[in-house]
Order: structure tokens, then sequence, then C-alpha cells
């Protein structure tokens, strides 16, 4: 037998280095136990930890990425207990998280083995794997994987890679752990919410500078800022929420004030910024992972199915089919009206969804005046039919966030109009773009001979 | 990613000028997929699956014999559109049974190309989904679609008098800033004709004609003409009631009041492009609406 899976065995140790030591000699022989064909096993084994190796810098991990090799400076390292699941004999007991940098960003690690290095020095790591973890990629360390200490590495020192970089509002994305940036304060509103037990006043609002938007909160008070304020910050966190990024001024964040002098010299002021945000082409959209607060322009080119009036759960808000919610059981829904349509500009495509106010609006009809049409009609797809007869091929323009998943690009309205551009402006336009009648047949003669020559 | 196709907004004069891609010219990954649509470039580069148009539905013929099947021709200021529906395209299809000829209508569908032979290429678009819409929106479309088709008219010429081929020429257009795909599709268009200047000058004349016909430019004919066009065109809608009349005998009918031929045959041109009029049959003339 042995003589039979030693060529394979050889095969694996050289695509994959030390096999026994990582666990691999291990899994292999767990497949052979199952009688899995010697041949087969190698290549499964070869699919799961081997392959092509790639390579990746933090700004390039995604979701569910395996199998790939990184290598970073340790900014933070801590070790927490984690208590073994009852029936599990033996589980990994240390839990070992911190954070990883390169020079292209920051990421949080967790590790199940004990690292060869401490704060500030360069590991390598192979066959590493990420997971989604509260809403942000999380760099895993699994038994699997091999961890090396880098000795001599070119990467940025701990000083210059623990300092927060400063980003303009548009490149803030999942990779980033900690920024800095100079942004214009456009909205801010103050509540009380109740962490651990005590009532703590927060400050949310929404932050700009020319490049984009984005959400921020404050857990800490903002003397003398408001809105219309310019403020530099430095060390604030970066928080993903549904993959929108946002921004936490923590007690740790330095916030001040950009004074008069410096505003000058910024490309944008509040009244810029502050500006209703002009439609983007849908390719540009689609080319981010989340933007937010933006604006867009096309055609409805279809109403998805799931239109129209729905019922949703009275405790969790989810969409009821069949009367049976997907974790209260069975409930008295609540009915409630929405469009999901996709919004074409011929250079993106994607899905906007419409709230009830919205889809009232577009529709033309309320959510009351549609129950009627249902009731009255034998079809239980007249609301649908009805919606797809009034807005197929209909232009509309929506502004709203945007975000990327499976499905591609996803748009959430809040608000939604016709456009209404001055066509004989753009038509004037075009025809001057397009040249005179003659002049192309005399340029395209002289351009043709050109070619020719 | 499983991504929606984008729906290209596409003149029908570049439309049907479209070829197929071949696969052997795509990335190696993508013609790996079994899934990736059926993929045509036009003349200038532009790649192309699904379309969404806008225009006059001027003919519709139910053609299946066994099965249904929806023949329907779309024209814009260009040209016009082949368009079937079949029993795969149901929504499409009960769309077909129902809309009165002629209207405005806004279609999706994807691009098909048919060689029965080489040298005789058809090609047509299998509808997905369409809708009666009104004259403002297929006017934006024409504008529109004329904005996109100059974009590419422009990158097209640039890439032209830039003289560079191939691996080049795709470098040196993203430099420029145009999309990854339209550089891609230029680069194989440039070699694909032989005269490659040829279209694209006379795709430029027919949008030209095509967006005057929006009657958005400022009027610079004279009173004395204006008027006269005002009168052929009441003549025809007198003339061509509800059947339609036959061009070489309404040509007689207003030459005959005064009006000389070019402004009759300026006005009819005119009104074909801009969907006012169709031709239900070759030679006859009838008014939409």
């Amino acid at each position: 037998m042995d003589e039979k899976i030693a060529p394979h065995l050889e095969e694996l140790t050289r695509a994959l280095g030390d096999i026994e030591k990582t666990g691999i000699r291990a899994e292999f022989d767990k497949l052979l136990a199952f009688r899995v064909p010697p041949e087969v096993a190698k290549e499964s084994i070869l699919r799961k930890f081997g392959g092509k190796r790639k390579i990746l810098k933090v700004k390039d991990l995604s979701a569910a990425l395996k199998n790939f090799e990184i290598t970073g400076r340790i900014l933070d390292i801590g070790e927490k207990a984690i208590r073994p699941q009852e029936g599990v004999k033996e589980g990994p007991s240390k839990l070992y998280t911190g954070v990883l940098a390169d020079e292209t960003g920051s990421v949080v690690f967790s590790s199940w083995k004990e690292l060869p290095g401490s704060v500030g020095d360069v590991i390598n790591i192979r066959n590493a794997y990420t997971r989604l973890w509260q809403n942000r990629i999380r760099l895993s360390i699994g038994e699997q994987s091999l961890v090396s200490k880098v000795s001599d590495s070119s990467l940025p020192q701990l000083s210059e890679l623990s300092q927060s970089p400063a980003k303009k509002l548009i490149d803030v994305g999942a990779a980033d752990f900690s920024i800095g940036a100079v942004a214009c304060i456009l909205q801010l509103s103050h509540r009380e919410v109740l962490i651990r037990g005590k009532q703590s006043k927060v400050i949310s609002g929404v932050l700009g500078d020319e490049t984009a938007r984005l959400p921020f909160t404050a857990w800490v008070e903002l003397p003398g800022i408001d809105i219309g304020s310019i403020i530099r910050i430095e060390g604030a966190q970066v928080r993903m929420f549904r993959g929108m990024p946002s921004i936490n001024i923590l007690s740790s964040t330095k916030v001040s004030s950009v004074g008069p002098e410096e505003a000058e010299k910024l490309v944008f002021t509040f009244e810029s910024v502050a500006k209703d945000p002009a439609p983007m082409k849908i390719e540009e959209i689609a080319s981010r992972d989340s933007m937010f607060d933006i604006a867009a322009a096309g055609n409805v080119v279809s109403v998805r199915p799931g239109s129209g009036i729905i019922s949703r759960c009275p405790e969790c808000s989810r969409v009821v089919q069949k009367a049976n919610c997907r974790v209260h059981g069975k409930v008295e829904g609540v009915r409630d009206m929405r469009i999901k349509a996709v919004l074409d500009d011929g250079t993106g495509a994607m899905s906007v969804m419409f709230p009830r106010g919205l889809a009232e609006t577009i529709y033309g009809k309320t959510l009351e005046e549609a129950e009627q049409l249902m009731f009255s009609d034998i079809s239980k797809d007249a609301v649908y039919e009805d919606l797809r007869r009034i807005l197929t091929g209909r232009y509309l323009a929506v502004r709203g966030n945007s975000s990327k998943g499976e499905y591609g690009v996803s748009f959430v309205a809040e608000s939604a109009w016709v456009p209404e551009d001055d066509l004989a402006v753009r038509v004037v336009e075009l025809l001057h773009r397009l040249g005179p009648d003659d002049e192309d047949y005399v340029s395209e003669v002289s351009g043709g001979g050109i070619n020719l020559a | 990613m499983l991504k929606r196709e984008v729906a290209k907004r596409v003149f029908a004069k570049e439309f049907e000028a479209c070829r197929e891609l071949e696969k052997s010219t795509r990335s190696a990954s993508e013609a790996a997929d079994s899934k990736s649509p059926n993929l045509l470039i036009s003349p200038l580069g532009l790649i192309l699956n699904r379309v969404f148009i806008v225009g006059v539905l001027t003919e519709l013929d139910s053609i299946g014999t066994q099965n249904e099947m929806w023949k329907a021709r779309i024209v814009d200021p260009t040209g016009a559109f082949t368009v079937y529906a079949g029993q795969f395209q149901p929504d499409a299809s009960i769309f077909f049974s129902t809309v009165q000829v002629p209207a405005f209508i806004a279609l999706t569908g994807k691009a098909r190309i048919y060689e029965p032979e080489p040298g005789s290429i058809f090609i047509s678009v299998r509808a997905e989904e369409a809708n009666v819409v009104d004259e403002e929106i297929r006017n934006r479309w024409v504008v529109d679609t004329a904005e996109q088709a100059v974009d590419r008219l422009e990158a097209f010429s640039d890439a032209l008098a830039s003289g560079y081929r191939g691996e080049t020429l795709r470098e040196y257009l993203l430099e420029r800033g145009v999309s990854e795909e339209l550089a891609e599709g230029i680069s194989i268009a440039i070699e694909k004709e032989r005269v490659p200047q040829v279209f694209a000058k006379q795709l430029r004349a027919s949008i030209r004609q095509g967006l005057r016909t929006l009657n958005f430019e400022a009027e610079d004919t004279t009173g004395a003409k204006a008027d006269q066009k005002e009168f052929v065109l009441e003549l025809l809608r007198e003339m061509s009631g509800g059947k339609g009349i036959d061009y070489a005998a309404f040509v007689d009918a207003a030459v005959s009041r005064g009006i000389p031929e070019e402004v009759v045959e300026e006005v009819v041109r005119s009104l074909l492009a801009g969907g006012q009029c169709y031709e239900p049959r070759i030679g006859i003339i009838r008014f939409v609406g």
C-alpha cells in the first residue's frame, strides 16, 4: 500500500512543502481511510492547499478568499482564551488577534496558533484565508497555515504603518482600519443611546469632501463643531455596515477645526460639497464597492418580480411568504409596497430598490389604490403587471446609496424624479461635435490619404 | 459574479453592421465560461449583446405556424431593427399580441446573428421586455444614443489618427480615458475593417440627420418654405387617410398644387426618419397616429 501512495506523497511534498508538520499528511490519510483512491485524494488535497499560490497585498483582500500568501508587519497583537465548546474534547484554547499591515492598508487577523513574532515584526503567512466577521474582512491563520518570520523586509517601519493614512473619502474602504481625513460636516444630529446600561450621547452625521460623502458617528463630544465646519480627523476608525464604510470618531481620535486661512487652500468649500450630487455614470458606480449619497439616471429596463404589494412580518419586517416568516413562523403580515427595478444608462446596470413612499410616487398609485386593483383582478400579479406597464422604458433619476454584492450593484433610492435636462441644448451640442456636413467628407479624404501612405 | 448585462444604446445603422465577435479574440477566461453571451461587435468597436431601443413599431406579423412567433420592425432615425419574440419570450409575446401598430415602443432584447450562407448575414433582436412609451422618451433615447455614438466616433477617430494598432492602441485609448471594453473593441474593429473610416462617416451623417428630425434646432428656413412644408404635411395627412397613399401619386398631387418636388421629398424624408410617417409597403406612405 505504502508503495502505492509513496509517489503521491512525494508529489504533495514537492508542491506543498513539509506535509507532515502542517497536518496535510493527516488529512491525506483520512481521505484514504474513507477509501478515496490515492490519485483522487492527492488531487483534492492539491486543490485545497496548493495549486496556484496567490501572493496578495492587504488592499486586495476580499471576503472568502483562501489559500493565498501575504506578508505584513504586526501592528498589534493580543491573546484571548477560548473556552472549548462542550462535547469537544480538545479544542484550540487560545486565539491570537491583532492587526497586520503592509504599505497598502491594514487588516484585523486572528490566529489559532502562536505566531513567530510580536509587535513590529514582519511575518509571512502561506495558506491564509479570509472570513467576514462583523462586516469586516478578517485574515484568518489556521492550523494549516505556514507562518514564518521575515527578518529583513522592505516594508515600511512600524511608526510609519501605524500612522493613520490621510485619505480622500472616496478611497476609504474595507481594507482601511484607521484613517485621517479633512472633510466638511454636512449633517449632524445628536441622540442618546444606552451603551452597557449607561446613557450616552452620540453624534451622527455626514462628512463630505470633493470626492465623496460618508456617514460618521462620534462617541465623544465635538465642541464648537457644527454643520458647515471643516475638520481634520486623525486616527478615526473605519467600520463597515452593510458594505458601506462609516467613520467612527472615538476618544483616541484627534479632531480639530480647519481655520479659515487653511480652508481657503482646500479644493472644496461647504457650498461646493453641500450641493446635490450630480448624476454619475452607472459604470463608475459599478467600479466601486459602495457609494454613499450619490445620484444616477437611466431607463427602467425591467421591473423585477417581487415588486408590488408585499406582506411583512410585524416583528422583524422581513418579507413574509405564504403567511410564514422565516424567523417568527406564522404571522399576520403587514401590507407594504415596494418596487425593485433595473436601471440602465447604457454604461452599466443596477438594481434599484424603491421603498413604499417612493414606490407610490413613481407608480402614481397609493398602497390602498394598488390593493383595490389587486382585489378587483383575478390575476395575483395584477399590481406587478400594472407596474411593468407603467414603468418599463421610463426615464428615472435616483439618489441614494449603492453597494456591490453577488449580483452586481444594488441601490437603495432615497429620492427619485424624472430627469429634466434640455434636449434642445444637448442636440445643438451634439451637432457641433459632429461637425458640419461637408467637413467630414474633406477630412475623410485627407485622412484616408494619410492612412494609405 | 453573475452580473446583469448592460443594455447598450445603439442606432439601427450601427446595429445592423455588427458582426460576430469571435471567441478567440476574447480573453481566455471569458471564452472558457460557457455562460458567456453571444457577443457582437460593431464597426466602431462597440461590443454588445443586450440592447435597449426606443422607436416606432411600424410592422408586426405573427409568423409562427405551430408555435407563436412575432416579427416586428422598430424604426429609429437611422434605420430599422428587426425584432423577434417567440414562446420563450412570453413577456414580449404578450406585449406584441396586444400592441397597436404604429406606436412608440421601448424594448430590451438580445442581439442574434444568423448567417444562412456566407455573405448573407441577418442581425436581429430577440425581445425580452417591451412597453408603449411616449414621444418624449423616444426623443431622449435618440439624444442619449447619439451622445454615446458620438463618444464612440470620437474615440474611434482618435484611434485611427494615432496610427497605433493592437495592444499599443488599447493602452493608448485607456490612457485617453476610454473604457476598457471600448478600447478592446476598437482595437479589434480596426483590424477587421479594410476601410474603417467609411462606416464612421456614414454614421456621422445619419446621426446628424436623425438629430435634425427631432425639430429642436432653431428653424432656419424662411417663412415661405416653412409654409410650404406645413402645406405638404397637411396634404399628406389628408390624402394618406387610414390606408396610406402611393408616394408617386402624392408627389404628383403636391407638385400640381405648386410645391417644388424637392420640398415634398424633404418633408417626406424627414417624416419617415422622425417616425411620424412610415412605409407599410414599399412606395406607400402612411401617417402614424
